[in-house]
């Protein structure tokens, strides 16, 4: 795919990433240079320096012909004009990230007068994964892929009713359900029959719904206690305030503490139901005042990394049962399970799966990006001449950082061991590190192997004028 | 450091080397020459490539590290490899002699140890001139066109191999942007062999002489070099073909594209233009007042061939200008130290980073007189990163030291200072012929075997742009991270 990204920045280079590791290409713009840089070190794409609102600059590269632009740059405006300006060009495909909540009224508007085909908005889709977790206290990854057949969960491993310390070829694991993969230290391990399952790891299970539903729910010891009624909001952004709103529609007492005067008075406004608190965050007083204590869950949502995990350490330290920090820095990641709170959600992650999943069609049916990026569970569809048809998995060859956690076929799901044999039109959901993504475009696409063989397709691309 | 996808590389890169021998072996079947030192090669480069290939395991991200070693590596190994024919032949018997010849080839300097070329085996002499064209855009870059799959960071490759301060992408993905650079360097030999071909050379001459010119290489298969042909059209078709080759490759991206007015905007290809015209006119006055060749356009001719050669560090000769007066002499060896232009075949200083050295010489003056002034360095227009600008400046002094050092070490040979410094000028900015003991009538065989090791060593400096090797010996580098 030909691709144009508007905005180099935490989402922008996301995006990028993962575009290119799969093969498409990717053109970079942005006004900052420096934002640039780190695009032009790290991954085969080309920056252009520039603004993309411009007509001239959209049309020099040739916007028109392109199957897709997304538009992420900070200013919701810009990034509607450069997609509506783009779809106009003749663009295939335009994604817009408009974050403002007055204008997530008009979205339906934007998205049909503008002729912009998605429009994200992280702080929504943030806003809507942290309530899943607060209100419904199951897992906080509940994905769901084969329209809702397969689920895939993370669940700590000290939580699960699993004898500690076994092979993992010993553990006595009920129906069609497989542990796909671990996070350990900060690592993702893609666990073998030897595998030992620790105290402190944190399980990633992927399986038929109703066995992985009935597994959890008959170990006694759910994942996370019950739903919370009490949530207090440390910052009152955007995030907050979509978050606010969604939790007070099912009934849950809502406290925000915000900074800002006037955004207090917009947010007492928008939002009559919650209780505003005009302070500063990080006023452990304040917290004692307000009865931090006495909450159930505490998100942490203001606009610095490092005051949200302090803050979050701070409220599991008062006996907060569910702390929840904003991360927009996927570099983070790694170490937040360590600090000991529960969850560390990433706007960047889940507007980057999100549009991934929007774009990809057709071959990809459903899409989640894992820990910082550094690995995905992905739903494919086979087809008659995939190399990955008709061959029991165990002669495939496959590498160790890639697993089929189960296949749905005929509608039934299957958990495949190494005899199983894959047909086509199948539904599989595959779990994958980063850094072995380039073979699934071998697996789904027969191609001739070797020298001989790339010599014969890169002859093939030579003689395709468009390659060129 | 990750060794599996260096190994894995590097084996990919014999084996495809083991397919381009083929060619010479072909050459040398056709002229019922003995084949064997090629065939023997080849299943040593199959045996050797494939080995690696299947030990390396699975491949992993690339990182820097990891392609500058690959760079490096590579050109060493298809260096070792590719002297293997010249041993086997019996045409250099020597190994490092042969290496040396080598290494001249793929870095398209043009410098020999042979001191008799006519006669040799036409096979050994096709794969010759065949190294300078493998070289000229990159070894590396062609297996990155022609295998894509080489890598997850294959990109990095591109950035370490291509001539340059900036390497400029032309589309969003290198192997893509390798494909048309390859395309325009297909285009350019193959109208430049039916241009030769169609004056007094052979098909056989038209294609050596070609590879030679486009690589700007400067390996002949006459003992005169282009001096053996005594037309006026074959002296100006490759007097052409030495400035086109010097030239930026993606201005010709640029100008397929119709962006005519590009070309005349870009300031390094006015001023390689410019450096090429001013030299030729300076050198045609000073031979015409001294009455050097008769008649006004022999001297032209003369002057522009000589001029041409030495800025596009291609290194052909029509006569041997070490017997030029005084003035046009310092006038190509000033030459020299200038080289092609950035992205295209060939090597020296690059005429982009001189521009940018101007450009910051200029603005220290300025800052004298305006010390509050705030002035970016600019090129084409645009103010470049002050990381390009003090890339540029440490370039070119490594490359002053470097040519410094060479000359001292040079010189225990007990060669004059001329012979010494002109002589790591040549290898190092990839040009060929030098001054004296080295000039364009002579060659580099009577040097010991320390000092063509040596100069093999300067000729990779300067085609892999000094630093790229010059890590491989820094201790830093080989740690793990």
């Amino acid at each position: 795919m030909e691709i144009i990204i508007v905005g180099a920045g935490k989402v922008g280079y996301k995006l990028a990433e993962a575009f290119e590791i799969e093969d498409n290409n990717v053109i970079m713009i942005d006004v900052s240079a420096k934002a640039l840089e780190r695009a032009d070190n790290q991954l085969d794409v080309l920056t252009v320096r520039g603004n993309g609102a411009q007509l001239s600059l959209l049309k020099s590269l040739k916007t028109g012909e392109k199957d897709l632009l997304i538009a992420v740059t900070s200013s919701d405006e810009a990034n509607i004009l450069i997609a509506s300006t783009a779809k106009k060009l003749g663009c295939k495909k335009v994604a817009a990230r408009v974050r403002n909540p007055e204008y997530s009224k008009q979205i339906d508007f934007v998205k049909k007068e503008m002729q912009i085909d998605y429009v994200a908005n992280p702080e929504l889709e943030t806003a809507k994964e942290i309530s899943k977790y607060v209100i419904k206290g199951k897992a906080l990854h509940m994905e769901d892929f084969a329209n809702g057949r397969v689920v895939m969960t993370e669940f700590r491993a000290k939580n699960l009713p699993l004898a500690k310390n076994t092979r993992l070829k010993e553990l006595d694991i009920p129906g069609p359900m497989l542990i796909a993969a671990i996070q350990r230290d900060g690592g993702i391990i893609i666990p073998h029959g030897d595998t030992i399952i620790l105290e402190s790891d944190l399980v990633y299970i992927i399986g038929e719904k109703q066995t992985v539903n009935n597994y959890c729910t008959d170990c006694g010891k759910p994942s996370v206690s019950k739903s919370a009624k009490k949530v207090m909001i440390l910052g009152g952004g955007k995030a907050g305030y979509y978050l606010a709103k969604n939790l007070i529609k099912s009934g849950v007492n809502v406290k925000i503490v915000e900074r800002s005067e006037e955004r207090c008075r917009y947010l007492a406004e928008e939002l009559p139901a919650a209780l505003i608190i005009h302070g500063d965050g990080t006023d452990s007083d304040l917290l004692k005042e307000e009865n931090i204590a006495e909450t159930d869950a505490l998100v942490s949502l203001t606009g610095y990394d490092e005051e949200n995990l302090l803050l979050a350490l701070l409220a599991k330290k008062h006996g907060v049962p569910k702390v929840i920090a904003k991360v927009s820095r996927p570099n983070y990641i790694p170490i937040i399970e360590q600090l000991g709170i529960d969850v560390a959600i990433n706007p960047v992650l889940i507007t980057a799966s999100e549009i991934l999943r929007y774009t990809q069609g057709g071959r990809v049916a459903s899409l989640s990006l894992l820990l910082g990026g550094e690995a995905e569970v992905i739903e494919l569809i086979t087809q008659e001449n995939s190399a990955i048809v008709g061959k029991p998995l165990k002669a495939l060859n496959l590498p160790r950082g890639l697993i089929v956690g189960a296949i749905v076929r005929n509608g039934e799901v299957i958990i495949p061991n190494g005899d199983t044999v894959v047909g086509p039109e199948e539904r599989l959901i595959i779990f994958i590190l980063q850094s072995e993504v380039k073979i699934l475009k071998k697996l789904f696409y027969k191609t001739r192997g070797g020298v001989f063989g790339e010599l014969w397709n890169s002859y093939k691309g030579l003689r395709d004028p468009s390659s060129i | 450091m990750n060794f599996g996808i260096v190994i894995k590389v590097l084996g990919t890169l014999l084996l495809f080397e083991s397919i381009v021998l083929a060619v010479p072996m072909a050459i040398a079947f056709y002229y019922g020459e003995n084949t064997n030192p090629f065939l023997f090669t080849i299943v040593l480069l199959i045996l050797t490539g494939s080995t690696m290939v299947t030990i390396a395991g699975k491949s992993k991200k690339m990182q820097s590290r990891e392609a500058l070693s690959i760079v490096t590596f590579g050109w060493v190994l298809v260096s070792f490899f590719g002297s293997l024919p010249f041993v086997f032949s019996g045409v250099i018997p020597s190994m490092i002699d042969a290496f040396f010849e080598t290494v001249s080839g793929l870095t398209t300097t043009g410098a020999t140890v042979l001191t008799e070329i006519e006669g040799l085996p036409k096979g050994i002499l096709f794969w010759r001139s065949l190294t300078h064209w493998l070289g000229g855009m990159g070894i590396l870059v062609l297996t990155l066109a022609v295998l894509p799959a080489l890598g997850v960071g294959a990109f990095r490759i591109f950035k370490a191999e291509s001539p340059g301060p900036m390497s400029d992408k032309l589309v969003p993905r290198v192997k893509d942007t390798a494909k048309i650079l390859y395309t325009a360097y297909l285009g350019m030999t193959l109208l430049q062999i039916f241009l030769l071909f169609i004056g007094e050379m052979s098909l056989y001459e038209a294609l050596v002489h070609t590879f030679g010119t486009v690589g700007t290489g400067g390996f002949s298969v006459k003992d005169a070099s282009i001096g053996a042909y005594s037309s006026s059209y074959t002296t100006w078709v490759i007097t052409f073909f030495m400035i086109a080759a010097g030239v930026n490759f993606a201005l010709y991206y640029e100008l397929y594209k119709g962006k005519w007015k590009s070309l005349i905007k870009n300031s390094e290809f006015k001023l390689y233009i410019s450096i090429i015209v001013i030299a030729g006119i300076l050198v045609t006055i000073n031979l015409f007042l001294l009455d050097h060749y008769e008649g006004f356009f022999e001297v032209l001719k003369q002057a522009f061939f000589q001029v041409a050669s030495i800025t596009t560090t291609t290194g052909y000769g029509t006569t041997d200008f070490d017997q030029w007066p005084a003035f046009s002499k310092a006038v190509i060896f000033v030459l020299m130290f200038v080289g092609g232009s950035a992205g295209s075949t060939g090597g020296g200083i690059k005429i982009v980073r001189l521009l940018i050295l101007g450009v910051v010489i200029r603005r220290e003056v300025l800052r004298l007189l305006h010390p509050q002034a705030y002035l970016p360095v600019t090129l084409n227009g645009k103010a470049i990163s002050s990381n390009i600008v003090t890339a540029v400046t440490s370039f070119f002094f490594l490359y002053m030291l470097i040519i410094a050092a060479g000359t001292l070490l040079i010189s225990l040979e007990g060669v004059g200072i001329v012979t010494a410094v002109s002589s790591v000028a040549a290898t190092l900015g990839n040009i060929g012929p030098g001054f004296e003991l080295v000039g364009p009538t002579q060659n580099y065989a009577d040097f010991s075997y320390p000092s063509k090791m040596l100069f093999s060593l300067f000729m990779l400096f300067g085609r892999l742009e000094l630093f790229t090797v010059f890590l491989f010996f820094i201790p830093g580098f080989w740690k793990s991270k």
